[in-house]
């Protein structure tokens, strides 16, 4: 069985959001709701300042916590390795949320939304159907693009990404572009010291 | 490295400390009201006090639930919580909740009318239902402590310390409100028990501080936040001298009295509720990774 990851390429990420505004499209995510973000950090002084880039998502981890702290099973993991949430198990408790060492979990206010995406309490037609995937109070967080993957596509973050930054695929097979990635360009995981062992790795 | 050189990035889109902002005061209520009641209804049954055991049961069967459901996002299905004890302390906790509420209930309708059905003070079913009711009551005043260090994420809670000041807090309020609530004879009796309890809270405290202070980044953060931020006058003032200090003093040179009995149990309540707060807001998410060559560890 497969095990899907995720490589993020941090000497080609340029930090244009296109991956972020993908997401928020594919999952019709409401106002302040983001299942990735891509954060920067500057260091230096003048003229040697430098900006770097770095995407977060969720990052499925293997030895996921959310999972293991979930009282009414809603976090689970498909045999791909993709960790989901069920969203009519889901009781919006928030120990997923606090467990996460990556703080990728979002819960989903009714407030958000009544808000719409402009905070004006207009929802636009996109939002409308959107929305309805979602319960009112549930923690939800990103599920690789679930949808797309089992027909065959990559996530939206992945397809629109323009440097090629993000690469995802099955980290099982040797011969996959993240797996070469990793093993040519030594990629390392996350807070790897919170033995999570994530699926998604970075490479400079 | 002090507080001031921290990046903490908040909402924003920087690579910082971010807080822990998914239990709220909601939460620092519910498992308030769970320590406190259930310390109280565990003291109370030890030292056969009727009052202190319904207070406690009251405290525990409705602070606790109505907290929760307050916080919770799907209140209506609340019930599948107690689907995964098998991994969750959560689910567990739910548990030993109805457990306790279940048996506690149980054992006070037999002591007080059990009598009429046959039911005598020194039967064995009184004294099954006093073990289990008891050991209910034991894990519901330790479990909120194993949910918070089982989460290897905030790293100030992911250490032994957080069971043990649950179950220490929880003897200590119990400890202090009983003694409220009995005779003035057998309040004073208590006060030896109390000072042994504040001392060991006091040692507890001291052992969050040292081990935070030389653990990872993120648990040095959280005491840093405690010790050197606007939390600080609330750590030393509510915790430590309203909590702790306060309550000490007077229980070794004021004379006793019902007003000193009254003052050492709002001053530890007060301390205790704070304690509960401030260990929620303190909390922490380590930057998720640092590209900057000349970022420490402590930073």
């Amino acid at each position: 069985m497969a095990r899907m990851g995720m490589v993020f390429d941090l000497k080609a990420c340029i930090g244009c959001n296109a991956c972020v505004v993908a997401c928020k499209q594919e999952n019709s995510l409401p106002d302040g709701v983001f299942f990735t973000k891509t954060l920067s950090e500057e260091y230096g002084v003048f003229p040697l300042a430098k900006r770097v880039y770095i995407p977060t998502i969720c990052n499925h981890c293997e030895d996921a916590p959310c999972e293991k702290v979930c009282p009414s099973g809603a976090t689970h993991t498909r045999e791909d390795g993709i960790v989901m949430v069920d969203d009519d198990k889901c009781i919006g408790c928030n120990s997923c949320a606090v467990a996460c060492p990556y703080d990728q979990r979002t819960q989903m206010d009714a407030e958000k939304f009544l808000k719409g995406l402009y905070g004006t309490g207009e929802i636009t037609p996109f939002e409308e159907q959107g929305y309805g995937r979602y319960t009112p109070g549930t923690v939800t967080k990103c599920d690789f693009c679930s949808q797309r993957v089992d027909v065959g596509l990559d996530p939206a973050c992945v397809v629109t990404c323009p440097t090629n930054a993000r690469i995802f695929g099955d980290l099982d097979d040797p011969q996959s572009a993240p797996s070469k990635m990793i093993r040519e360009r030594h990629g390392r995981q996350p807070l790897p010291e919170k033995n999570t062992k994530p699926k998604v790795y970075y490479v400079n | 490295m002090s507080i001031e050189n921290k990046v903490f990035s908040g909402d924003t889109l920087k690579v910082g400390y971010r807080f822990q902002r998914h239990w709220d005061n909601s939460m620092a209520y519910a498992f308030f009201c769970a320590e406190l009641g259930a310390g109280l209804y565990f003291v109370s049954m030890l030292l056969g006090s009727m009052i202190g055991m319904i207070a406690g049961l009251v405290v525990v069967s409705t602070g606790k639930p109505y907290f929760h459901l307050a916080h919770m996002g799907v209140p209506g299905k609340s019930w599948r919580a107690m689907l995964r004890p098998d991994r969750s302390w959560i689910s567990r906790g739910l548990w030993a909740l109805a457990g306790m509420v279940a048996f506690s209930v149980l054992y006070l309708l037999c002591l007080a009318f059990g009598e009429q059905f046959g039911i005598r003070p020194d039967s064995a079913l009184l004294w099954v239902l006093q073990i289990l009711s008891g050991a209910f009551t034991l894990a519901v005043m330790v479990y909120q402590g194993f949910a918070m260090s089982h989460s290897s994420a905030i790293a100030i809670w992911s250490s032994a310390i957080m069971p043990m000041a649950s179950l220490l807090y929880s003897l200590v309020v119990g400890v202090a409100v009983v003694r409220v609530l009995l005779p003035a004879p057998q309040a004073a009796a208590l006060t030896g028990s109390l000072e042994l309890l504040l001392l060991g809270l006091a040692v507890m405290h001291l052992m969050l501080l040292h081990s935070g202070w030389h653990g990872s980044p993120g648990a040095r953060t959280s005491i840093e936040l405690l010790l050197q931020t606007l939390y600080a006058k609330w750590f030393w003032g509510a915790v430590v001298a309203a909590g702790i200090v306060l309550p000490a003093l007077l229980l070794w040179f004021a004379p006793s009295s019902a007003a000193v009995t009254v003052i050492v149990a709002v001053g530890i309540l007060a301390g205790f509720m704070a304690w509960r707060i401030l260990i929620f807001k303190i909390g922490v998410y380590e930057p998720i990774m640092s590209m900057n060559p000349f970022r420490s560890a402590n930073t």
